[in-house]
């Protein structure tokens, strides 16, 4: 579809505070608007990464999650307010990301994601950005980013703490040669709000970096670990290599 | 011989390997990251890798909330 003067001049009214920026432009925010966008679940991390994509004007948003609105989400998960309790949560946030910004699409995916549909929902994004919280959505994730050669922007949150990085096929450790199977379960972490949206606003960056191309791998978080430790304050980057013998990745390059 | 792990001086005995740190330090992350002087370990090689004099060492939780 061509794009009219009209089109062109609402975007960069609307982006003017990012077209500027010399990194995306008109051009940058075009791609921008062309890009389709994996939000891996509606919570604590989702709620922030998919709001600021959503209002950098990515294209189009799919927002993938099974549960619903519950009064202690509220703590964190800010896409959901009190209106929302009890809701489906996809639901609620294609509703607040609608409104933040309605020249967008939004496709709520009120689902468990699973090995069985994880390829249908990977042939229309361009990107996964993780806002999952658990180890084997986030192991379904890493085995269709291989196999479709999707970036992974992984997030994980707990405490005050967090953890990101890049895994980009092809020039990256996957997630498994870093996080492997978790030998204890972890459920119901505790969480202060504010350590999901650091690690959520940085995935986001991390995103729109990735879609632009901008800066290099080393600029990027690509085969590095950001660790945020927020009780000290203190951020670290961890010098990441692949796993030559990691059983997800390691055969991927024929 | 001394070491920084997780912000701290330790003194620590010469020539142990990761595994035996995490022992001695009572860690008991099943799950546990590590990394020395910013560089990521692969938890297979916690037996083979030797802590140096002067290493930087953070014992990480692994985060997998969201
Ligand atoms: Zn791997």
């Amino acid at each position: 579809m061509v794009e009219s003067d009209k089109q062109k001049i609402t975007r960069n009214r609307r982006y003017a505070r990012q077209v500027i920026l010399p990194q995306i432009g008109s051009e940058g925010q075009k791609i921008l608007g062309k890009t389709s966008v994996l939000i891996a679940g509606a919570g604590g991390l989702g709620s922030i990464s998919s709001l600021y994509l959503a209002a950098a004007g990515v294209g189009h948003i799919i927002i993938a999650d099974h549960d619903h609105v519950e009064e202690s989400n509220l703590n964190r998960q800010l896409l959901h307010s009190e209106v929302s309790l009890g809701i489906e949560k996809t639901k609620s946030a294609a509703i607040r990301l609608t409104e933040l910004n309605s020249s967008i699409k939004i496709t709520p995916l009120q689902t468990k994601m699973t090995r069985q549909n994880i390829d249908s929902i990977a042939k229309k994004v361009d990107i996964f950005v993780d806002a999952t919280d658990n180890y084997n959505t986030r192991q379904i994730l890493n085995r269709a980013s291989l196999k479709y050669n999707i970036p992974f922007v992984f997030g994980g949150v707990q405490g005050f703490d967090g953890l990101v990085s890049c895994f980009v096929p092809g020039r990256t450790p996957c997630f498994e040669c870093v996080i492997p199977c978790p030998k204890k379960e972890n459920n119901s972490l505790g969480i202060i709000g504010a350590a999901a949206g650091i690690a959520a606003s940085i995935q986001a960056m991390e995103t729109i970096k990735l879609i632009l191309n901008i800066g290099t791998g080393e600029d990027r978080l690509e085969n590095r670990l950001l660790r945020i430790s927020g009780l000290d304050m203190k951020i670290k980057s961890i010098k990441l290599e692949p796993d030559p013998e990691c059983t997800a990745c390691s055969d991927v390059d024929p | 011989m001394e070491i920084e792990l997780n912000g701290l001086k330790e003194t620590i005995p010469e020539n142990i390997s990761i595994d035996a740190l995490i022992d001695l330090f009572k860690e008991g992350d099943p799950d546990l990251i590590v990394e020395i002087n910013c560089k990521y370990i692969f938890p297979k090689n916690y037996k083979t890798t030797t802590i140096m004099e002067n290493d930087t060492i953070e014992f990480i939780n692994p985060n997998l909330g969201g």
